[in-house]
């Protein structure tokens, strides 16, 4: 097993929501203590529905926010606070792949000048040099040569976020946070730009973290999947150990959501109650108003992460729900 | 940097160009390119001095051979003390556009940049300045300072700030909450390179409307207050005094009043429609 | 709603407050107070008498202090001019003022809205670009030009109307109709503006989608969401009824809170000027707030996003 690259320690995050008059304040806790581990060269994906804290977790393991509590250590040294010049230096090993491109590009420049400007910012390379980088670049993730001086919004979506890639890669960054980034294109162009994604981690041995609520994507390029749920991990294990045989309650559910060609949706568990909302975070596990395995106990204690195998969940009666599954 | 706008191809600028009053704003254009010239070459157009008086010739009505505009009772004439106030008039109000925009724009993005108690401070001069009829201001700093060019050029200055603050605030935080701003933020880039080479070029094309809508309304301001006789001293002379200068002779010589204000109309109303054109074509988001 | 409207209070007392430390600070930056309030020629002893009732050697915090609770208690300082106390001057002449500024205001509301309305309806249309074009031309003319043209033409010319002084009602009949072609102009192309922007929102659409009368639309849905921002504008003009008639007072010789202004700036009596600020100020405070209240009335969604803030 390769050595980590980042590793997350006791993550929290909270947030401060509905300032009255007064100054009275409400926290929402978005991330509620995550230890994660990320691999040298592999693909972590996270998965989770909105509101489960996966892109705060993804902007903390990135060092864009900083967490209320834990620790983020990259290559074992711990993160600097945002917007310091160490911050800044440290911009051009991570990067992130934004869910909107054009929300991501600025509409006024070049794309050339976009994909060159991370070389500018760390004075990497100038003139004929950056120009050479620059044509590297965009053929590596297939843009055309006379696209070069188009504006983004001349592009198509998935050119769009094909420039945020190579923007994203002009650093030769180890590490890549890629936060929803085909959840905005047509399903068609999706597939394209997983495949360059995936693609370009073999060529350059890149280190990813995928977020994700799409887990056919995430199936397709992910080494290893944590699966989140309010703000805490429920189980993480190997893609194909995950996928083939979930256990947490609500990765059994997710997973069997999944359609199966040939099969249609037989089997699917249809959740019951509320979605999550994490200004309402129920007691005990977080997901027990919801699971059909639950009783009085998954009201009162707050299941930690363990160990099983290959895998880690975090369920107070895994082995009822295993029992149904088999 | 705003030019990419006016390159960037969009579909139908020139059909609903061509639709819409192309003929006023070519002709509010010319108006306004006849003014700046007149300006810049003052000195080379002016028949006589400014303060050339000509005691034969007093009060000499329109369209008199040598004085086309006719005199004023010293005999001064009116065409030369026209291009001379324009002149003054165009440079206060277009400094002063300048200096409002300036430090407008630069207050707003220092608001956005450190939020909390920085922008809290911009807003609350902002609402304050908003709240405060600007003429009001102005008339209270002259009465305490006495008045004289530099002090009307720094008070015009402050005309119209927290506009430009707002917007640059708003459009800065937009920006920077989840869009390109944020973006390059995250490629490690400096807050300089962040407002200068990325925000200013794109909130660029809204504060240029701003500027040709507050342009306009600072002439007016400038005038208003040396029509009262309290803003352009003499000898110097603006658009406003000779307006409020004319008033005098209303009924013996009322050209002295009609040409300065017909400069002071055909200006601002050229300027207000040009900028309105330019609002539909560059910003139709804001109203 | 109690926290808005506390909110909404503390804004109007900053506001007020930031004008008085403007005057003050106005005030300290222009010279020896002593000397600006009295002028230079007075007397060594009533100079000292000034300082110390002014306490202008004690530190400038303190000065600060004296200075807001003379204020408090409405003493504004007697004018120079003829010796009596400043907040008189300025209180006798704000009826004259609101003898002007209330019928114009009368006008502008409505004159300028219906035209606006009317134009929004009808868009594209003669009466829209003839809306248009009144409103581009109301606000161009500065008032200064539009009454002197006015004079010349009811006055001098035509001989029909006198052009100052203030004893008849046909008085003030140049003085309002100058002061209000600008506010129509403005308020008229605000509406209209207000008003295309809310029928081309989604709900409009609805509204017209379910079969509601076109009449109902415009008078149930639209006008109702368009009178948030026009209300503000009316607000504004309305907080500017003791302020806006600067130019106009003086064109024809009307004896109000604006001339007052000008006369008291020519002569710099600072302690008129310095309390037709206030007065003014918290005229304009109070009618924001005001505004602010009828938002919450108008708009029930306000009231928890200004909470909010």
């Amino acid at each position: 097993m390769t050595a980590p690259l980042l590793q997350a320690r006791g993550l929290v995050q909270e947030y401060a929501t509905a300032r009255s008059f007064f100054g009275k304040t409400s926290t929402v806790r978005a991330v509620d203590g995550i230890d994660l581990t990320v691999r040298q060269g592999e693909i972590l994906g996270i998965v989770g529905e909105s509101g489960s804290g996966k892109s705060t977790l993804g902007r903390m393991l990135l060092g864009l926010e900083t967490p209320a509590g834990g620790e983020v250590l990259y290559q074992g040294a711990p993160m600097p606070a945002p917007r310091t010049d160490a911050w800044r230096k440290l911009r051009a090993q991570m990067q992130l792949i934004f869910q909107d491109p054009l929300a991501a590009l600025d509409r006024r420049m070049t794309i050339a000048a976009q994909i060159a400007e991370p070389l500018e910012i760390h004075g990497i390379a100038k003139g004929a040099e950056a120009a050479e980088r620059l044509a590297a670049l965009m053929a590596r993730v297939g843009l055309r040569r006379d696209q070069a001086d188009r504006y983004p919004h001349e592009l198509s979506g998935g050119q769009r976020q094909r420039v945020v890639i190579a923007r994203a890669l002009a650093t030769n960054p180890g590490f890549l946070v890629c936060d929803e980034p085909v959840s905005a294109l047509d399903v068609s162009i999706q597939a394209q730009v997983v495949n360059l994604l995936r693609d370009l981690q073999e060529q350059e041995g890149l280190t990813m973290v995928f977020i994700s609520h799409d887990l056919k994507v995430v199936r397709n390029i992910c080494d290893r999947v944590a699966v989140m749920y309010l703000g805490r991990v429920v189980e993480e294990a190997p893609s194909d150990l995950l996928f083939a045989d979930p256990r947490h309650p609500y990765t059994r559910a997710l997973v069997s959501s999944i359609p199966k060609p040939g099969q249609g949706l037989h089997g699917r568990i249809i959740l019951q109650g509320e979605p999550p909302n994490p200004a309402a975070r129920p007691a005990g596990c977080a997901f027990h108003p919801r699971c059909a395995f639950a009783d009085r106990g998954c009201a009162a204690r707050v299941p930690e992460l363990q160990h099983d195998g290959r895998r880690q969940i975090a369920c107070l009666k895994p082995d009822a729900a295993a029992a149904t599954a088999a | 940097m705003t030019d990419a706008t006016l390159t960037a191809p969009r579909p139908g600028i020139i059909t609903r160009m061509r639709l819409k009053m192309p003929f006023l704003v070519v002709l509010s254009s010319g108006w306004i390119i006849a003014m700046v010239l007149v300006a810049i070459f003052a000195d080379l157009l002016r028949p006589y001095e400014i303060t050339q008086m000509n005691l034969s010739a007093r009060l000499v009505p329109m369209g008199t051979p040598g004085h086309l505009l006719g005199t004023d009772e010293l005999g001064r004439d009116m065409l030369s003390r026209l291009i001379q106030s324009i002149r003054v008039s165009l440079v206060i109000a277009f400094g002063a556009t300048i200096l409002s925009a300036l430090f407008g724009t630069t207050l707003g993005f220092l608001a956005a940049q450190f939020r909390g108690w920085v922008e809290h401070v911009v807003m609350a001069l902002a609402d304050f300045q908003a709240a405060l009829p600007f003429m009001i201001m102005s008339l209270a700093v002259l009465a305490f300072f006495g008045s004289s060019m530099v002090l009307l050029v720094c008070l015009m200055g402050f005309y119209g700030w927290e506009r430009y603050a707002r917007i640059a605030r708003g459009l800065a935080i937009s920006a920077s909450a989840q869009g390109y701003a944020a973006a390059v933020v995250q490629l490690g880039a400096k807050p300089s390179r962040v407002y200068l080479r990325h925000i200013l070029p794109n909130v660029a094309s809204t504060l240029i409307v701003s500027m040709t809508l507050t342009f306009p309304e600072i002439i007016l301001m400038e005038s208003g207050l040396s029509f009262l006789g309290l803003g352009v001293q003499p000898p110097q002379t603006s658009l406003g005094n000779l307006v409020g200068f004319g008033r005098e002779y209303l009924t013996r010589a009322p050209w002295i009043m009609l040409a300065p204000s017909v400069v002071i109309v055909l200006t601002t109303l050229s300027i207000s429609l040009l900028g309105d054109w330019l609002r539909d074509r560059l910003d139709p988001t804001i109203r | 709603m109690l926290n808005f409207l506390l909110s909404r209070l503390a804004r109007a007392f900053l506001t007020i407050m930031l004008v008085m430390t403007f005057a003050f600070v106005v005030l300290r930056l222009s010279g020896d107070p002593a000397m600006v309030m009295l002028g230079p020629d007075a007397p060594k002893d009533a100079v000292d008498a000034f300082r110390a009732r002014w306490g202008l050697n004690d530190p400038i915090w303190q000065q600060y202090l004296a200075y807001l609770t003379q204020i408090l208690t409405f003493d504004f300082g007697v004018s120079m001019r003829d010796q009596s106390p400043a907040i008189d001057l300025v209180l006798e002449r704000i009826p004259a003022t609101l003898a002007l500024t209330i019928p114009a205001l009368i006008l502008k509301v409505g004159i300028g809205i219906p035209a606006g309305v009317y134009a929004a309806l009808h868009r594209e249309s003669i009466a829209d670009r003839g809306v248009i074009m009144m409103s581009i031309f109301g606000f161009t003319i500065p008032s200064f030009v539009l009454g002197l043209v006015l004079v010349l033409i009811f006055a001098v010319t035509l001989d029909w109307l006198p052009s100052g002084g203030q004893d008849t009602w046909r008085h003030a009949i140049l003085p309002i109709a100058t002061m209000s072609v600008g506010g129509i102009g403005i308020l008229a192309r605000f509406s209209r503006s207000a008003m295309i922007e809310v029928l081309g929102q989604p709900y409009i659409r609805t509204a017209m989608a379910k079969g509601l009368p076109w009449r109902d639309v415009v008078w149930k849905h639209a006008l109702r969401n368009a009178a948030v921002p026009i209300v503000t504008l009316v607000g504004f003009m309305v907080g500017a009824l003791i302020a806006g008639a600067v130019v106009v007072e003086s064109i024809f010789s009307w004896p109000g809170v604006g001339r007052l202004i000008v006369v008291s700036v020519s002569n710099r009596d600072l302690a008129v000027v310095q309390c037709l600020l206030l007065v003014i100020a918290s005229s304009m405070v109070i009618a924001n707030l005001f505004v602010d209240l009828a938002y919450g009335l108008l708009d029930p969604r306000l009231r928890h996003k200004s909470a909010a803030h």
